[in-house]
C-alpha cells in the first residue's frame, strides 16, 4: 500500500503540496481530484521522484521513496504515466513500449516478451501501428501507448495523470474501463489523477479531494460522489 | 582529367576523416545533448600518448588500442567532472534561461579544449610528432599506373564505413542504443521508464571519446601532430554535422565526405586560402536552405 | 527618457577616465602597455557582455569583428589619409554594418549552431586577408604610423613615453565606450534584450520583435568589437597574427571569468586575462619551472578557471561580489 504523510513540495516560494496525507489501498483504485492548480500532478510527480519533496514521507510496501531517483523508483514497481507528453514522438510505437521494458531485460527476458504481447492484446490498435512513429498517432492512441509503456514494467502501483486530457469521451471511457479491468484482474494498485471527477469517481474505490495543496476530503468514492456540497465547493458542479 | 581524379581521391580520403569526427560529434549530441568542441583535443591528447608509446618501442596496434582507451577515459572524465555537475546546477539564474542552457556546455567544452592543449604542451613540449601508418602510404599501382590514393586511404575509408555501420546498428537495434536515443530525446520519459539516463549519457561520452581518438590516429600520418593541428579538423567536422544533420549519424558521414571533396576541389582548382570562405559559404547556404541538414530530422534543430 | 541616468553614467565615466589616467602616470612602462591592452579587451569583452550576457547569443567570432575594425581603421588611414580619430569612428561605423550582416545571417541560430558558425566566421575573415594580399597585406598585415603625442598634451603633463601614449590614445575611446554601455544597459533596448534572453516566447507575446532585437544586438556588439579592434591597431600593426582565433576565445574567457552580465564584470575579466600571465609569473617565478611547463601554465590556468567558473560560479567575479549587495533587478 502507498502511504503519504505530511508531504510538502515547493516550487520556489509556492507550496504546491502543503502537508498532504492519505493512503492508497492495495489493489484498489484511488482517485485524486480537484480543481486546476490543486496540486494533483505535483503529487504524482513527487511520488515518482521527478520532483523533490521538501518534507514529509512517502512509503510503498513499507519502504521509503523519499530522495530516490525516478529510475530507481520505477524499479521498485511504481510506474508513472505523466500528463501530456508521455511518449517519445520520434520513436516508434514498438520502441516506446520496448523502452519501458529495458531495465527488466537482463533478469526477466521471457517475462518481458510476455508483457509486451499482453500489452498488444490489450490495445490492438497499437499492434496495428507498431512500426509507426509515436508522433503520428491520435491522442487516444498516444495515451494507450503511454499506459502500455508503463505496464510492460510490470508495476504494482500505477500513477495515472489526467488520462482524459484532450480526448473524446468515448476514448476516455475505453481507456478508463481498460484500467479498471486491469486493476480488478491483476490486483494492480492505481492512483488516478483526474480533472473529470465524474469519470474518475465512476470507477474508483476511494477519492482524495485536493484543494490548493491540501487534502479536503478522503472518502470512499461513493460517498464523495454523493456529497453535493463538496462537489459544488471544489469541483464546480 | 588527372587533376580531377586526384582531387576526387584526395577529397574522399580526407572526407573520411571528417566523417569520423562528425560521427563523434553526432554521438555526443544524440547521447548527451552537447556539442563537444573539445573532441579534437581529446583526439590530439590520445594520439600523443600513442605516439609516445611507439617511440618507446611498442607496436602500432598496441599503441592504437591504448589511444582508444585514453580517448574513452577522457570522454568519461569530461562527463563526470564537468558535464554532470553542470547539468546538476539548477539554482543558478544564469543557466535557467533556455538560450544559455545550450550555450554553457559549449563554453565548458572550449575550456576543456584549452586545458587539454595546455597539458599536451606541458607534457610533450608541443613537439611536432610524426606518426606511422599501419599500411602502405604509397600510391597503389593498378595495372601499372600509380593511382593518386594509397592503401592507407582505403584503410581509413574502410574504418569509417565500418564504424558507421557498427554505430548505426548499435543505435537502432540494441537496447542500450534505444536507451541512449530515448535519454537524449526526452530524459523525463526515459527516466520514468527506468532508464538510468546519467549512466547512458556517460556511455555516449565514452563511445564518442573512442571515435574521436580513432579520427586522431588516422589523420596523423598525413599531418604532423602538434597541440593545434587538429583544431581545423574539428571546425570542418562540425560543419560536416551541420550539413548532414546534427542528429544523423549517416548525415554526419555524408557531410564529411561532401566537405572533403569540396575542400579538395577548392585546393586544386582555386587556392588554399579560399578554404575557409568555401566552408563558410556552404555552412551559410545549408543553414539558410535546409537548416536541419540533409539527413537531419525537422524538429530538433534549435537547442 | 535617457536624461536621468545619463548624468550618473557620465560621472561614472569621468571617474573611470581619471582613475586610468592617474594609473597611466604612475605605472611603469610595461604595465602602461598592459593597461592599454586591458582597455582594449574591456571594450571587446563588452561586446560579449551584450551578446551573450544580456541576450544569450554565443559568438566565438568577436575577434574577427575586431579584425574588421582594425583593418578598416588602418586602410582608411593609409589610403584616405585621415587622422586616426576620424578613422576610428569610421571603423566603428563599418563594424556596425558588419554586425548587421552577421546579425541577419546568425539571428535565427542558437546554441551550438551559432557557436560553430561564428567560429567559422572567425576563421574565414582573417583568411580574407591572405586571399586579397594586395589590399590587406597578407600574412604580414599593414603597419600604420599613428603619430606622436600632440604638443598640447606633452606640454600639459610632461614627457610622454611610448607605452604611455598608447594608453592615453586609447583611453578616451574606452571611456566613451563605457558611457555608451552604461546607457544601453539601462535603456529600453537593454531590457528588451534581457526579456528575449530569459523567455523568448513571452517576449514576443509582449510585442517585442525578437528577430529584429537579435540583429540589433549583433549590430551594437560588433560596433564595440570593431572599436576595440581599431584601438588594438593603434599599436602600429594590423594583421592576421593580431586577431587569431585565440583572441575570440580569450574575450569569451574574460567575459565569463569576470562576470558575463555586468560592465564591471567585463572590466574584471579584461584585467584578469591580460594580467594572468604576469600573476602566474610572480607566483611561480621562484619555483624554477621548466620552460615547457611555464609556457603553457597561463593557458592551463585560464582553462581551469573557465571550467571552475562555469560549473561553480557561473556569474563570475562580478556575480560573486554582487551577492553581498542587496538584490535588485
Amino acid at each position: 500500500m502507498l502511504k503519504v504523510e505530511n508531504l510538502v513540495t515547493e516550487y520556489g516560494a509556492v507550496r504546491a503540496l502543503d502537508g498532504v496525507s492519505f493512503t492508497a489501498a492495495k489493489g484498489k483504485i484511488t482517485t485524486v481530484i480537484g480543481a486546476n492548480g490543486a496540486g494533483k500532478s505535483t503529487l504524482l510527480r513527487t511520488i515518482s521522484g521527478l520532483e523533490r519533496a521538501k518534507s514529509g514521507q512517502i512509503s510503498w510496501a513499507d519502504k521509503s521513496l523519499i530522495g530516490k531517483a525516478p529510475e530507481s523508483i520505477v524499479r521498485s514497481g511504481i510506474a508513472h504515466v505523466p500528463e501530456g507528453h508521455a511518449v517519445i514522438s520520434q520513436l516508434t510505437v514498438a520502441e516506446n513500449i520496448e523502452m519501458g521494458s529495458l531495465f527488466r531485460r537482463r533478469n526477466h527476458r521471457s517475462d518481458v516478451k510476455l508483457a509486451i504481447e499482453e500489452v498488444y492484446e490489450l490495445f490492438p490498435r497499437l499492434a496495428e501501428r507498431s512500426k509507426q512513429l509515436a508522433g503520428t498517432l491520435s491522442g487516444g492512441e498516444r495515451q494507450m501507448l503511454a499506459i502500455s509503456r508503463a505496464l510492460v514494467s510490470r508495476p504494482k502501483l500505477l500513477l495515472l495523470d489526467e488520462p482524459s486530457l484532450g480526448l473524446a469521451p468515448l476514448v476516455v471511457e475505453q481507456i478508463i474501463q481498460t484500467v479498471n479491468d486491469l486493476c480488478r484482474k491483476s490486483g494492480l494498485t492505481v492512483l488516478l489523477v483526474e480533472q473529470n471527477a465524474n469519470t474518475a469517481l465512476a470507477v474508483a474505490d476511494y477519492g482524495v479531494l485536493l484543494s490548493l495543496g491540501k487534502v479536503v476530503a478522503n472518502l470512499p468514492a461513493a460517498e464523495l460522489k454523493a456529497d453535493a456540497s463538496l462537489r459544488a465547493a471544489y469541483l464546480g458542479y | 582529367m588527372e587533376q580531377f581524379l586526384s582531387a576526387v581521391f584526395a577529397g574522399t580520403a580526407s572526407g573520411s576523416i571528417y566523417a569520423l569526427v562528425a560521427l563523434g560529434l553526432v554521438l555526443v549530441w544524440r547521447g548527451a545533448g552537447v556539442v563537444n568542441f573539445a573532441q579534437m583535443g581529446q583526439a590530439m591528447f590520445s594520439t600523443y600518448v600513442a605516439s609516445t608509446m611507439i617511440m618507446n618501442g611498442n607496436s602500432y596496434w598496441v599503441a592504437f588500442f591504448a589511444a582508444l582507451a585514453v580517448g574513452t577515459v577522457l570522454g568519461v572524465a569530461v562527463d563526470l567532472l564537468v558535464m554532470r555537475p553542470l547539468s546538476g546546477k539548477r539554482s543558478s539564474a544564469m543557466l535557467a534561461s533556455p538560450a544559455m542552457r545550450g550555450t554553457v556546455p559549449v563554453i565548458a567544452s572550449l575550456g576543456i579544449l584549452g586545458i587539454l592543449q595546455a597539458a599536451a604542451g606541458m607534457i610533450w613540449a608541443a613537439e611536432e610528432r610524426g606518426f606511422p601508418a599501419p599500411v602502405s602510404t604509397l600510391g597503389l599501382s593498378i595495372g601499372g599506373t600509380v593511382m593518386p590514393f594509397t592503401a592507407f586511404d582505403l584503410f581509413v575509408i574502410g574504418i569509417v564505413l565500418v564504424t558507421l555501420i557498427i554505430t548505426t546498428i548499435f543505435f537502432q537495434k540494441t537496447g542500450m542504443g534505444l536507451a541512449m536515443r530515448a535519454s537524449a530525446l526526452n530524459a523525463e520519459v526515459a527516466r520514468l521508464s527506468g532508464i538510468r539516463t546519467s549512466s547512458v549519457r556517460t556511455l555516449s561520452w565514452a563511445i564518442s571519446g573512442a571515435a574521436s581518438s580513432l579520427a586522431g590516429l588516422l589523420v596523423t600520418p598525413s599531418a604532423n601532430l602538434s597541440p593545434n593541428t587538429l583544431d581545423l579538423i574539428l571546425i570542418i567536422g562540425f560543419t560536416a554535422t551541420v550539413i548532414g544533420g546534427l542528429d544523423s549519424l549517416p548525415g554526419g558521414v555524408l557531410g564529411g565526405f561532401i566537405l572533403g571533396l569540396v575542400i579538395s576541389f577548392v585546393n586544386v582548382y582555386s587556392s588554399p586560402s579560399d578554404i575557409f570562405l568555401a566552408i563558410l559559404a556552404i555552412l551559410l547556404i545549408v543553414l539558410l536552405v535546409r537548416p536541419q541538414g540533409i539527413l537531419g530530422s525537422k524538429e530538433v534543430r534549435r537547442v | 527618457m535617457f536624461k536621468h541616468f545619463q548624468k550618473g553614467n557620465a560621472i561614472k565615466s569621468l571617474i573611470f577616465f581619471a582613475v586610468i589616467f592617474y594609473l597611466g602616470k604612475v605605472f611603469d612602462p610595461y604595465n602602461q602597455g598592459q593597461l592599454s591592452v586591458v582597455l582594449i579587451y574591456f571594450v571587446g569583452i563588452l561586446s560579449i557582455t551584450f551578446l551573450t550576457g544580456l541576450s544569450g547569443l554565443i559568438s566565438l567570432g568577436q575577434g574577427a569583428l575586431m579584425a574588421v575594425g582594425g583593418y578598416t581603421c588602418a586602410l582608411v588611414v593609409l589610403n584616405l589619409g585621415l587622422t586616426y580619430w576620424q578613422s576610428i569612428i569610421i571603423a566603428a561605423l563599418v563594424s556596425l554594418f558588419a554586425g548587421w550582416i552577421l546579425g541577419i545571417t546568425a539571428a535565427r541560430l542558437s546554441g551550438p549552431y551559432l557557436a560553430g558558425t561564428t567560429l567559422v566566421i572567425a576563421l574565414a575573415i582573417p583568411s580574407l586577408a591572405t586571399r586579397f594580399e594586395s589590399v590587406f597585406g597578407g600574412d604580414v598585415g599593414l603597419s600604420v604610423d599613428y603619430g606622436t603625442p600632440p604638443e598640447w598634451l606633452s606640454g600639459a603633463i610632461g614627457d610622454i613615453g611610448y607605452e604611455q601614449w598608447q594608453l592615453f590614445a586609447v583611453l578616451p575611446f574606452a571611456t566613451i565606450a563605457l558611457f555608451l554601455a552604461l546607457n544601453i544597459l539601462k535603456s529600453r533596448t537593454g531590457r528588451s534584450w534581457r526579456a528575449v534572453r530569459d523567455h523568448e516566447i513571452a517576449a514576443s507575446l509582449a510585442g517585442i520583435n525578437v528577430q529584429r532585437i537579435k540583429i540589433f544586438t549583433f549590430v551594437i556588439a560588433s560596433g564595440f568589437a570593431g572599436l576595440a579592434g581599431a584601438m588594438y591597431g593603434l599599436r602600429g600593426i594590423v594583421g592576421p597574427s593580431v586577431y587569431p582565433v585565440s583572441l575570440s576565445l580569450a574575450l569569451l574567457t574574460g567575459a565569463i571569468l569576470g562576470g558575463l552580465r555586468s560592465i564591471t564584470g567585463a572590466f574584471f575579466g579584461a584585467a584578469l586575462v591580460v594580467f594572468l600571465p604576469d600573476l602566474i609569473d610572480k607566483v611561480t617565478g621562484s619555483w624554477e619551472l621548466a620552460s615547457q611547463i611555464g609556457d603553457y601554465l597561463p593557458a592551463m590556468v585560464s582553462g581551469i578557471l573557465l571550467i571552475l567558473t562555469v560549473v561553480l560560479n557561473p556569474a563570475g567575479i562580478a556575480g560573486a561580489l554582487h551577492h553581498h549587495k542587496p538584490r535588485h533587478k
